[in-house]
Protein backbone atom coordinates (compact mmCIF):
# COMPACT_ATOMS: atom_id res chain seq x y z
CA UNK A 1 0.00 0.00 0.00
CA UNK A 2 2.65 2.67 1.38
CA UNK A 3 4.64 1.56 -2.40
CA UNK A 4 1.67 1.85 -4.42
CA UNK A 5 0.97 5.34 -2.69
CA UNK A 6 4.52 6.53 -3.84
CA UNK A 7 3.82 5.64 -7.02
CA UNK A 8 0.20 7.56 -7.51
CA UNK A 9 2.21 10.24 -6.14
CA UNK A 10 4.85 10.48 -8.99
CA UNK A 11 2.61 10.06 -11.89
CA UNK A 12 0.01 12.34 -10.22
CA UNK A 13 2.06 15.02 -9.48
CA UNK A 14 4.37 15.31 -12.29
CA UNK A 15 4.20 19.09 -12.85
CA UNK A 16 6.78 18.69 -15.78
CA UNK A 17 4.46 16.81 -17.69
CA UNK A 18 1.50 18.81 -16.93
CA UNK A 19 3.71 21.68 -18.13
CA UNK A 20 4.70 19.97 -21.75
CA UNK A 21 0.96 19.07 -22.44
CA UNK A 22 0.00 22.30 -21.68
CA UNK A 23 2.78 23.93 -24.14
CA UNK A 24 1.92 21.10 -26.87
CA UNK A 25 -1.83 21.64 -26.19
CA UNK A 26 -1.06 25.79 -27.27
CA UNK A 27 1.21 25.17 -30.05
CA UNK A 28 -1.57 22.95 -31.45
CA UNK A 29 -4.15 25.13 -31.04
CA UNK A 30 -2.40 28.15 -32.35
CA UNK A 31 -1.17 26.18 -35.89
CA UNK A 32 -5.12 25.49 -35.87
CA UNK A 33 -7.68 23.18 -38.22
CA UNK A 34 -5.73 23.48 -41.75
CA UNK A 35 -7.78 21.83 -44.55
CA UNK A 36 -6.75 21.07 -47.86
CA UNK A 37 -9.05 19.34 -51.04
CA UNK A 38 -7.61 16.38 -52.44
CA UNK A 39 -9.72 15.34 -55.48
CA UNK A 40 -13.92 14.80 -54.43
CA UNK A 41 -12.39 15.25 -50.55
CA UNK A 42 -10.63 17.36 -48.21
CA UNK A 43 -7.83 16.51 -45.81
CA UNK A 44 -8.69 18.04 -42.09
CA UNK A 45 -5.27 18.45 -40.39
CA UNK A 46 -6.51 18.98 -36.46
CA UNK A 47 -4.81 20.57 -33.52
CA UNK A 48 -4.89 16.90 -31.94
CA UNK A 49 -2.27 15.61 -34.61
CA UNK A 50 -0.01 18.18 -33.95
CA UNK A 51 0.24 17.41 -30.18
CA UNK A 52 -0.15 14.14 -30.99
CA UNK A 53 3.02 13.68 -33.34
CA UNK A 54 5.44 16.53 -31.41
CA UNK A 55 4.30 14.38 -28.05
CA UNK A 56 5.82 11.24 -29.85
CA UNK A 57 9.58 12.88 -30.48
CA UNK A 58 10.22 14.40 -26.85
CA UNK A 59 11.15 11.75 -25.49
CA UNK A 60 15.27 11.25 -24.76
CA UNK A 61 16.47 9.92 -28.62
CA UNK A 62 14.80 13.12 -30.20
CA UNK A 63 14.14 16.46 -28.79
CA UNK A 64 15.05 15.35 -25.16
CA UNK A 65 12.28 16.89 -23.34
CA UNK A 66 10.53 14.27 -21.94
CA UNK A 67 12.17 11.87 -19.65
CA UNK A 68 11.55 8.16 -19.40
CA UNK A 69 9.46 9.07 -16.31
CA UNK A 70 7.64 11.31 -18.18
CA UNK A 71 6.63 8.81 -21.06
CA UNK A 72 5.64 6.75 -18.05
CA UNK A 73 3.29 8.90 -16.12
CA UNK A 74 2.00 9.85 -19.35
CA UNK A 75 -0.10 6.89 -20.21
CA UNK A 76 -2.49 6.56 -16.96
CA UNK A 77 -2.96 10.33 -17.19
CA UNK A 78 -4.35 9.44 -20.85
CA UNK A 79 -7.30 7.65 -19.17
CA UNK A 80 -8.20 10.14 -16.93
CA UNK A 81 -7.75 13.08 -19.08
CA UNK A 82 -9.80 11.44 -21.99
CA UNK A 83 -12.87 11.38 -19.96
CA UNK A 84 -13.64 15.19 -19.87
CA UNK A 85 -13.71 14.60 -24.07
CA UNK A 86 -16.35 11.85 -23.39
CA UNK A 87 -18.31 14.18 -21.32
CA UNK A 88 -18.44 17.03 -23.91
CA UNK A 89 -20.05 14.18 -25.99
CA UNK A 90 -22.39 12.95 -24.21
CA UNK A 91 -23.80 16.30 -24.02
CA UNK A 92 -23.46 16.55 -27.96
CA UNK A 93 -25.44 13.83 -28.24
CA UNK A 94 -28.02 14.22 -25.33
CA UNK A 95 -30.02 17.08 -27.72
CA UNK A 96 -30.28 14.63 -30.53
CA UNK A 97 -31.99 11.61 -28.40
CA UNK A 98 -35.23 12.42 -30.46
CA UNK A 99 -34.32 12.38 -33.60
CA UNK A 100 -32.71 8.84 -32.65
CA UNK A 101 -35.53 7.80 -31.40
CA UNK A 102 -37.31 8.64 -34.57
CA UNK A 103 -35.31 7.45 -36.70
CA UNK A 104 -36.28 3.69 -37.22
CA UNK A 105 -34.90 0.41 -36.29
CA UNK A 106 -33.05 0.04 -40.02
CA UNK A 107 -31.06 3.10 -38.74
CA UNK A 108 -29.70 1.00 -35.37
CA UNK A 109 -29.58 -2.19 -37.28
CA UNK A 110 -27.22 -1.19 -39.25
CA UNK A 111 -24.75 -0.15 -36.60
CA UNK A 112 -24.00 -3.61 -36.40
CA UNK A 113 -22.72 -3.08 -40.07
CA UNK A 114 -19.44 -1.40 -38.32
CA UNK A 115 -18.50 -4.47 -37.57
CA UNK A 116 -18.23 -5.36 -41.41
CA UNK A 117 -14.61 -3.21 -40.43
CA UNK A 118 -14.00 -6.47 -38.22
CA UNK A 119 -15.02 -8.90 -40.55
CA UNK A 120 -12.79 -7.39 -43.76
CA UNK A 121 -9.95 -5.76 -42.11
CA UNK A 122 -9.02 -8.66 -39.49
CA UNK A 123 -7.87 -11.42 -41.97
CA UNK A 124 -5.62 -8.84 -43.74
CA UNK A 125 -4.09 -6.99 -40.82
CA UNK A 126 -3.56 -10.82 -39.80
CA UNK A 127 -2.04 -11.81 -43.16
CA UNK A 128 0.04 -8.72 -42.77
CA UNK A 129 1.85 -9.80 -39.74
CA UNK A 130 0.34 -7.80 -36.84
CA UNK A 131 -0.70 -9.58 -33.88
CA UNK A 132 -2.10 -8.08 -31.12
CA UNK A 133 -1.99 -4.60 -32.51
CA UNK A 134 -4.74 -6.28 -34.98
CA UNK A 135 -7.02 -5.61 -31.97
CA UNK A 136 -7.26 -2.00 -31.97
CA UNK A 137 -6.49 -1.35 -35.60
CA UNK A 138 -9.37 -3.16 -36.70
CA UNK A 139 -12.33 -3.43 -33.82
CA UNK A 140 -13.52 -0.34 -34.98
CA UNK A 141 -12.97 2.60 -37.45
CA UNK A 142 -10.52 4.27 -35.29
CA UNK A 143 -12.04 7.54 -33.71
CA UNK A 144 -11.86 9.36 -30.61
CA UNK A 145 -14.08 7.26 -28.85
CA UNK A 146 -12.05 3.86 -29.87
CA UNK A 147 -8.77 5.80 -28.20
CA UNK A 148 -10.55 6.11 -25.13
CA UNK A 149 -12.01 2.69 -25.18
CA UNK A 150 -8.38 0.85 -26.21
CA UNK A 151 -6.51 3.48 -23.72
CA UNK A 152 -8.74 2.39 -21.38
CA UNK A 153 -9.12 -1.04 -21.52
CA UNK A 154 -4.95 -2.02 -22.81
CA UNK A 155 -3.53 1.54 -22.44
CA UNK A 156 -2.11 3.48 -25.68
CA UNK A 157 1.38 2.11 -25.33
CA UNK A 158 0.33 -1.47 -26.07
CA UNK A 159 0.35 -3.18 -28.96
CA UNK A 160 -3.48 -3.15 -29.42
CA UNK A 161 -3.08 1.06 -28.52
CA UNK A 162 -0.37 1.45 -31.53
CA UNK A 163 -3.08 -0.68 -33.62
CA UNK A 164 -5.93 2.02 -32.84
CA UNK A 165 -3.30 4.82 -33.24
CA UNK A 166 -2.16 3.99 -36.47
CA UNK A 167 -5.67 3.42 -37.70
CA UNK A 168 -6.47 6.53 -36.42
CA UNK A 169 -3.71 8.79 -38.21
CA UNK A 170 -4.23 7.61 -41.00
CA UNK A 171 -8.00 8.61 -40.76
CA UNK A 172 -7.44 11.83 -39.27
CA UNK A 173 -4.78 12.14 -42.53
CA UNK A 174 -6.53 10.96 -45.15
CA UNK A 175 -9.88 9.11 -44.15
CA UNK A 176 -12.20 11.68 -45.53
CA UNK A 177 -10.15 11.60 -49.05
CA UNK A 178 -10.65 7.60 -48.62
CA UNK A 179 -14.44 7.64 -47.61
CA UNK A 180 -15.19 10.44 -50.80
CA UNK A 181 -14.04 8.22 -53.51
CA UNK A 182 -15.52 5.17 -52.00
CA UNK A 183 -18.51 6.26 -51.22
CA UNK A 184 -18.78 8.12 -54.75
CA UNK A 185 -17.82 4.79 -56.17
CA UNK A 186 -19.99 2.48 -54.54
CA UNK A 187 -22.56 4.93 -55.22
CA UNK A 188 -22.69 5.21 -58.75
CA UNK A 189 -22.97 1.22 -58.73
CA UNK A 190 -26.30 1.22 -58.69
CA UNK A 191 -26.07 -2.01 -56.28
CA UNK A 192 -27.69 -0.33 -53.15
CA UNK A 193 -30.73 2.06 -52.79
CA UNK A 194 -29.63 5.87 -51.69
CA UNK A 195 -30.83 4.92 -48.35
CA UNK A 196 -28.72 2.73 -47.58
CA UNK A 197 -25.83 4.28 -49.19
CA UNK A 198 -26.43 7.47 -47.11
CA UNK A 199 -26.53 5.07 -43.79
CA UNK A 200 -23.01 3.73 -44.65
CA UNK A 201 -21.94 7.34 -44.87
CA UNK A 202 -22.69 8.29 -41.65
CA UNK A 203 -19.60 6.26 -39.76
CA UNK A 204 -19.40 8.56 -36.64
CA UNK A 205 -16.85 11.25 -38.03
CA UNK A 206 -17.61 14.40 -39.27
CA UNK A 207 -15.38 15.01 -41.75
CA UNK A 208 -15.45 11.56 -42.91
CA UNK A 209 -19.54 11.57 -43.17
CA UNK A 210 -19.39 15.04 -45.01
CA UNK A 211 -17.57 13.62 -47.52
CA UNK A 212 -18.74 10.00 -48.06
CA UNK A 213 -22.20 11.77 -47.99
CA UNK A 214 -20.85 14.96 -49.93
CA UNK A 215 -19.72 12.33 -52.67
CA UNK A 216 -22.58 9.80 -52.24
CA UNK A 217 -25.15 13.00 -53.43
CA UNK A 218 -23.07 14.21 -55.86
CA UNK A 219 -23.19 10.74 -57.52
CA UNK A 220 -27.05 10.52 -57.18
CA UNK A 221 -28.08 14.14 -57.80
CA UNK A 222 -31.82 13.46 -57.91
CA UNK A 223 -32.30 11.63 -54.16
CA UNK A 224 -29.26 14.10 -53.27
CA UNK A 225 -31.59 15.04 -49.79
CA UNK A 226 -32.12 11.83 -49.24
CA UNK A 227 -29.04 10.51 -49.16
CA UNK A 228 -27.48 13.38 -46.70
CA UNK A 229 -30.22 13.14 -44.67
CA UNK A 230 -29.94 9.71 -43.83
CA UNK A 231 -25.59 10.31 -43.45
CA UNK A 232 -26.29 12.89 -40.66
CA UNK A 233 -28.83 10.66 -38.50
CA UNK A 234 -26.61 7.50 -39.27
CA UNK A 235 -23.81 9.60 -38.22
CA UNK A 236 -25.90 10.89 -34.91
CA UNK A 237 -26.48 7.24 -34.77
CA UNK A 238 -22.93 6.31 -34.52
CA UNK A 239 -21.83 8.61 -32.08
CA UNK A 240 -24.54 7.49 -29.59
CA UNK A 241 -24.30 4.15 -30.10
CA UNK A 242 -20.88 3.64 -30.90
CA UNK A 243 -19.12 3.51 -27.85
CA UNK A 244 -21.03 0.63 -26.34
CA UNK A 245 -20.98 -1.26 -29.97
CA UNK A 246 -17.30 -1.20 -29.41
CA UNK A 247 -16.72 -2.28 -25.59
CA UNK A 248 -19.15 -4.95 -25.47
CA UNK A 249 -19.40 -6.08 -29.25
CA UNK A 250 -16.14 -4.89 -31.20
CA UNK A 251 -13.47 -5.51 -28.60
CA UNK A 252 -14.76 -8.87 -27.43
CA UNK A 253 -15.66 -10.21 -30.94
CA UNK A 254 -11.98 -9.31 -32.20
CA UNK A 255 -10.37 -10.96 -29.55
CA UNK A 256 -12.25 -13.93 -30.56
CA UNK A 257 -11.34 -13.90 -34.26
CA UNK A 258 -7.97 -12.85 -33.79
CA UNK A 259 -7.76 -16.23 -31.76
CA UNK A 260 -9.65 -17.84 -34.59
CA UNK A 261 -7.70 -16.46 -37.33
CA UNK A 262 -4.42 -17.49 -35.37
CA UNK A 263 -5.88 -20.77 -34.33
CA UNK A 264 -5.47 -19.92 -30.88
CA UNK A 265 -2.00 -18.14 -31.07
CA UNK A 266 -2.70 -15.27 -29.84
CA UNK B 1 -6.16 2.81 -7.20
CA UNK B 2 -6.43 6.41 -7.42
CA UNK B 3 -7.15 8.33 -4.28
CA UNK B 4 -10.88 10.21 -5.05
CA UNK B 5 -8.48 13.62 -4.07
CA UNK B 6 -5.75 12.88 -6.30
CA UNK B 7 -8.12 12.27 -9.60
CA UNK B 8 -10.00 15.92 -9.03
CA UNK B 9 -6.44 17.14 -8.84
CA UNK B 10 -6.06 15.78 -12.72
CA UNK B 11 -9.45 16.37 -13.71
CA UNK B 12 -8.80 20.20 -12.64
CA UNK B 13 -5.74 20.83 -14.32
CA UNK B 14 -6.43 18.91 -17.49
CA UNK B 15 -9.43 20.94 -17.59
CA UNK B 16 -7.34 24.28 -17.10
CA UNK B 17 -5.47 23.13 -19.85
CA UNK B 18 -8.42 22.54 -21.70
CA UNK B 19 -9.72 25.76 -21.24
CA UNK B 20 -6.45 27.72 -22.41
CA UNK B 21 -6.73 25.62 -25.60
CA UNK B 22 -9.99 26.47 -26.15
CA UNK B 23 -8.57 29.97 -25.51
CA UNK B 24 -6.07 30.28 -28.58
CA UNK B 25 -8.12 27.85 -30.53
CA UNK B 26 -10.91 28.58 -33.18
CA UNK B 27 -13.23 29.68 -31.34
CA UNK B 28 -11.03 32.06 -28.76
CA UNK B 29 -13.39 31.46 -26.11
CA UNK B 30 -12.28 33.30 -23.20
CA UNK B 31 -11.90 31.35 -19.88
CA UNK B 32 -13.63 33.03 -17.69
CA UNK B 33 -16.57 32.67 -20.27
CA UNK B 34 -15.84 28.98 -20.54
CA UNK B 35 -14.99 28.22 -16.83
CA UNK B 36 -18.97 27.29 -16.00
CA UNK B 37 -19.07 24.89 -18.61
CA UNK B 38 -16.00 23.15 -17.97
CA UNK B 39 -16.87 22.92 -14.01
CA UNK B 40 -20.30 21.19 -15.58
CA UNK B 41 -18.20 18.31 -17.94
CA UNK B 42 -16.09 17.89 -14.45
CA UNK B 43 -18.48 17.22 -12.28
CA UNK B 44 -19.91 14.76 -14.58
CA UNK B 45 -16.56 13.21 -15.02
CA UNK B 46 -15.94 13.34 -11.63
CA UNK B 47 -19.35 11.44 -10.36
CA UNK B 48 -18.95 8.93 -13.71
CA UNK B 49 -15.54 7.78 -12.79
CA UNK B 50 -16.57 7.84 -8.90
CA UNK B 51 -19.95 5.31 -10.11
CA UNK B 52 -16.63 2.91 -11.81
CA UNK B 53 -15.20 2.92 -8.96
CA UNK B 54 -17.48 2.40 -6.57
CA UNK B 55 -20.02 0.50 -8.42
CA UNK B 56 -19.49 -3.60 -8.06
CA UNK B 57 -20.18 -3.83 -11.86
CA UNK B 58 -16.62 -3.64 -13.91
CA UNK B 59 -17.45 -1.12 -16.38
CA UNK B 60 -14.69 1.29 -17.43
CA UNK B 61 -15.31 5.33 -16.39
CA UNK B 62 -16.53 6.19 -20.18
CA UNK B 63 -19.66 4.27 -19.98
CA UNK B 64 -20.54 5.79 -16.69
CA UNK B 65 -19.34 9.47 -18.04
CA UNK B 66 -20.51 9.64 -21.55
CA UNK B 67 -24.18 8.28 -20.03
CA UNK B 68 -24.11 10.99 -17.17
CA UNK B 69 -23.35 13.06 -20.33
CA UNK B 70 -26.25 12.34 -22.32
CA UNK B 71 -28.38 12.33 -19.37
CA UNK B 72 -27.61 15.63 -18.62
CA UNK B 73 -28.16 17.25 -22.12
CA UNK B 74 -31.59 15.44 -23.35
CA UNK B 75 -34.68 17.61 -23.92
CA UNK B 76 -36.29 15.92 -21.54
CA UNK B 77 -33.73 16.74 -18.55
CA UNK B 78 -35.35 20.10 -16.56
CA UNK B 79 -32.34 22.19 -16.61
CA UNK B 80 -31.06 20.96 -20.12
CA UNK B 81 -30.93 24.19 -21.85
CA UNK B 82 -28.96 26.02 -19.14
CA UNK B 83 -26.20 22.89 -19.36
CA UNK B 84 -26.17 23.31 -22.91
CA UNK B 85 -25.40 26.86 -22.91
CA UNK B 86 -22.64 26.49 -20.99
CA UNK B 87 -21.08 23.25 -22.28
CA UNK B 88 -21.51 24.93 -25.67
CA UNK B 89 -18.81 27.53 -24.58
CA UNK B 90 -16.61 24.64 -24.70
CA UNK B 91 -15.22 23.14 -27.89
CA UNK B 92 -15.24 19.61 -28.85
CA UNK B 93 -11.94 19.70 -30.97
CA UNK B 94 -10.58 22.02 -27.49
CA UNK B 95 -10.98 18.68 -25.37
CA UNK B 96 -9.14 16.49 -27.67
CA UNK B 97 -5.87 18.00 -27.74
CA UNK B 98 -4.31 17.28 -24.66
CA UNK B 99 -5.73 13.71 -24.58
CA UNK B 100 -3.60 13.04 -27.54
CA UNK B 101 -0.79 15.18 -26.07
CA UNK B 102 -0.48 12.61 -23.25
CA UNK B 103 -0.46 9.61 -25.92
CA UNK B 104 1.96 11.15 -27.95
CA UNK B 105 4.14 11.50 -24.74
CA UNK B 106 3.17 8.00 -23.92
CA UNK B 107 3.89 6.58 -27.15
CA UNK B 108 7.33 8.10 -27.61
CA UNK B 109 8.59 5.14 -25.46
CA UNK B 110 7.30 3.11 -28.08
CA UNK B 111 7.99 4.69 -31.31
CA UNK B 112 10.62 2.72 -32.88
CA UNK B 113 7.71 -0.40 -32.47
CA UNK B 114 5.57 2.33 -33.88
CA UNK B 115 7.70 3.05 -36.99
CA UNK B 116 7.53 -0.62 -37.37
CA UNK B 117 3.51 -0.74 -38.49
CA UNK B 118 4.57 1.12 -41.36
CA UNK B 119 2.87 1.11 -44.36
CA UNK B 120 1.15 -2.40 -43.24
CA UNK B 121 -1.21 -0.08 -40.74
CA UNK B 122 -1.99 1.90 -43.91
CA UNK B 123 -3.43 -1.11 -45.84
CA UNK B 124 -5.37 -2.28 -42.66
CA UNK B 125 -6.46 1.34 -42.29
CA UNK B 126 -7.85 1.57 -45.93
CA UNK B 127 -9.83 -1.66 -45.52
CA UNK B 128 -11.07 -0.99 -42.06
CA UNK B 129 -12.83 1.83 -43.76
CA UNK B 130 -14.07 0.02 -46.83
CA UNK B 131 -15.34 -2.54 -44.25
CA UNK B 132 -17.06 -0.24 -42.30
CA UNK B 133 -18.96 1.56 -45.20
CA UNK B 134 -19.81 -1.61 -47.07
CA UNK B 135 -20.98 -3.53 -43.68
CA UNK B 136 -23.28 -0.68 -43.00
CA UNK B 137 -24.65 -0.48 -46.85
CA UNK B 138 -25.12 -4.50 -47.20
CA UNK B 139 -27.24 -4.11 -43.42
CA UNK B 140 -29.26 -0.84 -44.42
CA UNK B 141 -30.34 -2.32 -47.51
CA UNK B 142 -31.51 -5.92 -46.16
CA UNK B 143 -33.19 -4.12 -43.80
CA UNK B 144 -34.51 -1.56 -45.58
CA UNK B 145 -35.79 -4.45 -47.58
CA UNK B 146 -36.91 -6.75 -44.99
CA UNK B 147 -39.38 -3.77 -43.54
CA UNK B 148 -40.82 -2.72 -46.30
CA UNK B 149 -39.35 0.61 -47.74
CA UNK B 150 -37.95 -0.17 -50.83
Amino acid sequence: MAENEVVERQFTHNWKLYGIVLVLTIIGELIGVRSFRVGPGTALLLPMLYALVIGMFLGPRFIKIASERDMSDASPLIVLSVLILVAKLGTTIGPNIPQLIGAGPALLMQEFGNLGTLILAMPVAVLLGFKREAIGATFSNAREGALAIIGDVYGLDSPEGRGVLGVYICGTLFGAIYNGIMSGFVASLNVFHPMAIGMASGVGSASMMSAAGGAAAAALPESADLVLTFAAASNLVTSATGLYMMIFIGIPLANFYLRVLTGGRE
Amino acid sequence: MIKPMHAIQIFVIVGLITLVGNWVGMDQINPIDAAMGMLILLVLVFIGWWLSQALPINLPPIVFVSILGILATTPWTPGSAWILSHTGNISFLATTTPVLAFAGISIGKDLDKFMELGWRIIVVALVVFTGTFLGSAVIAQVMLRLTGQI
